[in-house]
């Protein structure tokens, strides 16, 4: 009985397998009777089966489900989409129950009423994407089955369903071409099977070899060749048995597509293709949950809302095109939609804002890398959180899975148009092309989709170079780190070397390229791979081992691995790791700063104190806006001073957004350079406009910028000439966590030539104490106190405040006081 | 029945006892294929058929010895945890029933031992130490704990 009733667990919830994906294209056409009669089978079905098997709530929802049907295929009734959204809640209850059955958790069964009177419901006209209607509860007697007519189906069912059910399969399998006939067979017995192969064409191997050293007459080597070629057929179709379908990856996609579309409020047409190729089993099961993530990132924030769509001249439903085939060993699946693309630029300011980036390294990536920063962990560009997706936990575990999988997975994007997303996996996951390389007196097989190329040491392409101890190899002008495969294994090299090495360039799911020294190559074969024990895993550079053509058992070498176990660099710790080793520079020498070097747009290379430049951007033109003959940048509806506009704008500008802790203006570059570290103090000190001096950085030397001027000539456009006093003149800033104070007023001064403290505790009697108006300090000594106001308007501060912009009145306050103390 | 069914073998001189629920087959091995940066008790992969065995040695797990010039021919085949391994013995003398089942461990033994021996299995006059193959297997920071 058990074995009956697993049986028929496994049988319903396949044919909902396949039953979900024909349900969608019911509704688009409900007048499709042979749909409808696959529907009404698979009902009756389990009514049948049910009540063979005692399981009456199974019973009670199928009869439900199949007296409704009936209806509609009588014409007493139409298949509306609630009439559809209440099937399928059945169908899916029943699908739930199935895999329920021998678990703990149930599902309460007078849940079931629910569903039934939704389905009893007969509605008529709802429009095709309003939610559904709460779960009434109107007595409505008519279609609910009674007790004693489920009694008296019963009967007859009792007697007709083992003998109908035979039957109604092989008309099945005649009156529908797209599903062969088929039986189950247990997963572990295909595996026994080609273990059985695998002996047998190693026997063949052994058998081949004995032959040719001993001997053999002709006719005896042509049966061997017979049985051989036979061999080689029988392992092929063997693992043929390991192949599915793509129909089977597709099987649940119009459905999600359909309840996605009619929860976010959307129109979507979806096109499948390339149902017809076959990819191993255990990889369909891989792909399922990055394709799903996937179809409900494009449906939730790839394709826009209906009346959005017809503003952006596009048809009001969106389309969804999935394609799968195949290339070479690789299986192709791409998800195109026609949406609204990925936003770059929203995404480079997620990775400046999450820390990932100095606005300066964003500003230099390609465009391919910030897109591919969508692959992120804890970056999404969508605006809400919505249940759907959007938490950024998303793009970063799809790429780790395809990439587990030997997978590799792209993207495409075109803003305002559209997304496309490549998965590439491997045709199965236990056999896989593989080189054979020697290092010492070992053999080891490296999967061949890591190689990218191979070359002999003594190649011209190559130029290897030691450097401290590291080794670089310098291939067509890029360069990558050099590992022995011996040094990292620990293995001793052979004493008499046969000709060159050879280098492998290798690439892995989690590092930068690297070159892999061995003894030689020897060979190429398909590998089945088998998993490697746990104590050999441990060692953290083999992926598997495998039973190659001689006999000999070999290891899978691990390309991420070695590379970890070598500690080369990984992709993005150079990336990050840089921002951390300055910042904490800075703390350490307080003597020098950082400054940006950046190209003026007239051609000239000048300097900026890094601690300013909030972010480089790249502008449109129509940002730029004059008036009044100023210009300002509209930038995130929001409009700034921009300085050096070049009159009407047409090249799409390149912006310094500078921020001195309240105000904010656009500097307006050709490009960045390079950040560098210069000392706090200028070596030349000018007073030209918003030149503050200059300052030697090797054997150049560079203009560097007033921050101050620039600030001050944006906020009032003609803070012009400056004060130098030659006098080193003791300047306390008390507040020193104010940013302004920090990053503006202290340079000032320091460029001024006075020596700058902080704090109200700091060491030495200043001559002069700055603070801003808003937190007057209190001396006890005749210090004199110069209290900053933020506003220009005399009123708007404390009474003797000076506004912090006008230089002049400040250095000169500074001078005076310095010359009152002395 | 099968509950006081051992395999009698030897190791490093020691009589020793394993359930016959553990075991799969007892073979004779060919090359062994040794593997870089594993510990010392790991002796190699080797082909039994279509399938790859890793070889341990206890003997060296247990002393924390590297015997790895050693020849090693007799292996026991168990599967666990869905692996193939092989457990190299010196002799295999005999599978049969223990009456008397196991008994506790009187007197010290070998501290060496002590991680590894479940109790004292009867045969023959002798008494041999129970071993689990699966203690065998187990990470190998507990090896280290061990030796």
């Amino acid at each position: 009985m058990d074995e009956i009733l697993a049986e028929f667990i496994a049988e319903t919830l396949e044919t909902l397998d396949v039953l979900s994906g024909e349900v969608v294209a019911w509704e688009a056409d409900p007048t499709d009777k042979s749909r409808l009669d696959a529907f009404f089978r698979f009902f009756h079905t389990v009514k049948g089966s049910c009540g063979f098997l005692n399981l009456p709530r199974f019973e009670r929802l199928a009869h439900g489900a199949e007296d409704v049907l009936a209806a509609v295929r009588r014409g007493e009734r139409i298949a509306d989409p609630a009439t559809v959204t209440a099937v399928l809640a059945v169908m899916d209850r029943i699908g739930a129950l199935a895999r329920g059955i021998g678990e703990d958790e149930q599902i309460a069964e007078s849940d079931d009423d629910a569903l039934l009177d939704a389905l009893s419901l007969n509605s008529g006209g709802f429009e095709l994407f309003d939610p559904l209607p709460p779960k009434q509860v109107a007595p409505t007697t008519v279609e609910t089955p009674d007790v004693t007519e489920i009694a008296n189906d019963d009967e007859i069912h009792m007697e007709t369903a083992p003998a109908e059910a035979p039957a109604r399969r092989s008309s099945d399998g005649a009156g529908r071409e797209r599903a062969p006939r088929t039986i189950r067979l247990p997963l572990a017995l295909i595996d026994q099977l080609m273990n059985g192969i695998s002996d047998m064409v190693l026997a063949r191997n052994d058998l081949a070899r004995k032959m040719r050293d001993h001997g053999v007459d002709p006719e005896l080597e042509g049966s061997f060749e017979r049985l051989s070629a036979n061999v080689a057929d029988l392992r092929d179709m063997i693992s043929k048995t390991r192949m599915q379908r793509v129909d089977r990856l597709y099987a649940a996609i119009p459905r999600m597509v359909r309840d996605l579309t009619r929860e976010l409020g959307k129109k979507a047409v979806l096109e499948l293709d390339g149902g017809d190729v076959e990819m191993d089993r255990e990889m369909v099961e891989m792909v399922v949950d990055p394709l799903t993530h996937i179809v409900r990132n494009a449906l939730d924030h790839g394709i826009e809302a209906p009346a959005d769509r017809l503003v952006a001249g596009k048809a009001e439903a969106g389309t969804l095109r999935i394609v799968a085939r195949q290339s070479g060993n690789q299986i192709v699946i791409e998800i195109g939609d026609d949406g609204r693309g990925i936003n770059r630029a929203a995404l480079v300011e997620k990775a400046v804002a999450a820390g990932l980036y100095s606005p300066v390294e964003a500003a230099a990536l390609s465009e391919t890398e910030k897109l591919n920063l969508i692959f992120h962990p804890g970056l999404t560009t969508a605006a809400q959180v919505t249940s759907i997706s959007g938490r950024g936990v998303g793009m970063d575990v799809v790429r780790a899975n395809i990439e587990q999988i030997g997978g590799v997975i792209g993207i495409t994007s075109a803003y305002g148009h559209g997304t496309t997303i490549t998965m590439r996996v491997p045709l199965t996951l236990t056999i896989i092309p593989g080189l054979i390389v020697r290092c010492g007196d070992h053999f080891f097989a490296m999967p061949r989709g890591n190689v990218v190329e191979l070359l002999h040491q003594n190649s011209a392409m190559i130029s290897i170079e030691s450097i401290g101890g590291a080794s670089i190899a310098t291939i067509r002008g890029e360069r990558y780190s050099v590992v022995d495969l011996e040094d990292v294994l620990k293995v001793p090299r052979l004493a008499e070397t046969t000709g060159p090495r050879t280098l492998m360039v290798v690439r892995s799911s989690i590092g930068q390229p690297y070159v892999l020294g061995v003894q030689g190559v020897e060979s190429n074969e398909e590998l089945v791979i088998r998993p490697a024990t746990p104590v050999v895993t441990a060692a953290g550079v083999f992926a598997g081992m495998t039973l190659p053509d001689n006999g000999q058992p070999m290891l899978l070498l691990d390309a991420a691995g070695i590379a970890q176990v070598a500690q080369l660099p990984l992709r993005e710790s150079d990336a990050r790791g840089r921002p951390a080793t300055e910042q904490a520079e800075t703390e350490v020498r307080t003597d020098m700063i950082q400054a940006l070097i950046y190209r003026e747009r007239d051609g000239a290379e000048r300097l900026l104190p890094l601690a300013v430049v909030d972010r480089v951007e790249d502008l449109e033109p129509g940002q730029i806006t004059i008036s009044g003959g100023h210009a300002f940048a509209r930038i995130d509806d929001r409009l700034l001073p921009a300085l050096n506009t070049i009159g009407h704008e047409t090249a799409p500008p390149k912006s310094l957004r500078l921020y001195d802790g309240h105000e904010q203006i656009c500097y307006l570059i050709d490009d960045v350079v390079d950040i560098i570290e210069v000392p706090a103090k200028l070596d030349v000190q000018l007073a030209a406009g918003r030149i503050a001096g200059l300052v030697m950085v090797g054997d150049m030397q560079f203009e560097m910028l007033d921050p101050f001027m620039l600030f001050a000539e944006a906020a009032t456009r003609n803070a012009r000439g400056a004060d130098q006093s030659a006098r080193p003149i003791q300047c306390l800033i008390a507040d020193a966590e104010d940013p302004w104070m920090r990053t503006i007023l202290a340079p000032l001064l320091i460029q001024a030539g006075h020596d700058v403290s902080f704090g109200v505790a700091a060491e030495g009697e200043p001559d002069v104490i700055l603070c801003s108006d808003a937190q007057a300090v209190e001396t006890a000594a005749e210090v004199p106190v110069l209290a900053l106001r933020a506003l220009a308007d005399p009123t708007a501060g404390a009474p003797a405040s000076i506004y912090r912009y006008d230089r002049d009145t400040l250095m000169a306050a500074i001078a005076q006081a310095a010359r009152r103390a002395a | 029945m099968t509950q006081n069914l051992f395999l009698f073998a030897s190791i490093a001189d020691a009589p020793i006892a394993i359930r016959s629920t553990e075991i799969e087959a007892v073979v004779r091995l060919g090359d062994i294929v040794p593997i870089p940066l594993v510990p010392p008790h790991v002796r190699g992969l080797a082909a039994l058929r279509s399938r790859v065995l890793t070889i341990i040695d206890m003997e060296s797990r247990i002393f924390g010895r590297d015997n790895r010039d050693q020849r090693a021919t007799l292996a026991i085949v168990a599967d666990i945890a869905a692996h193939s391994y092989g457990f190299l013995v010196d002799t295999v003398s005999d599978i049969c029933q223990a009456p008397d089942g196991i008994r506790p461990i009187r007197g010290r033994i070998d501290p060496a031992w002590a991680p590894y021996a479940a109790g004292l299995v009867e045969q023959g006059g002798r008494s041999h130490l129970l071993l689990s193959l699966s203690d065998f297997v187990a990470a190998p920071g507990a090896s280290a704990l061990a030796a």
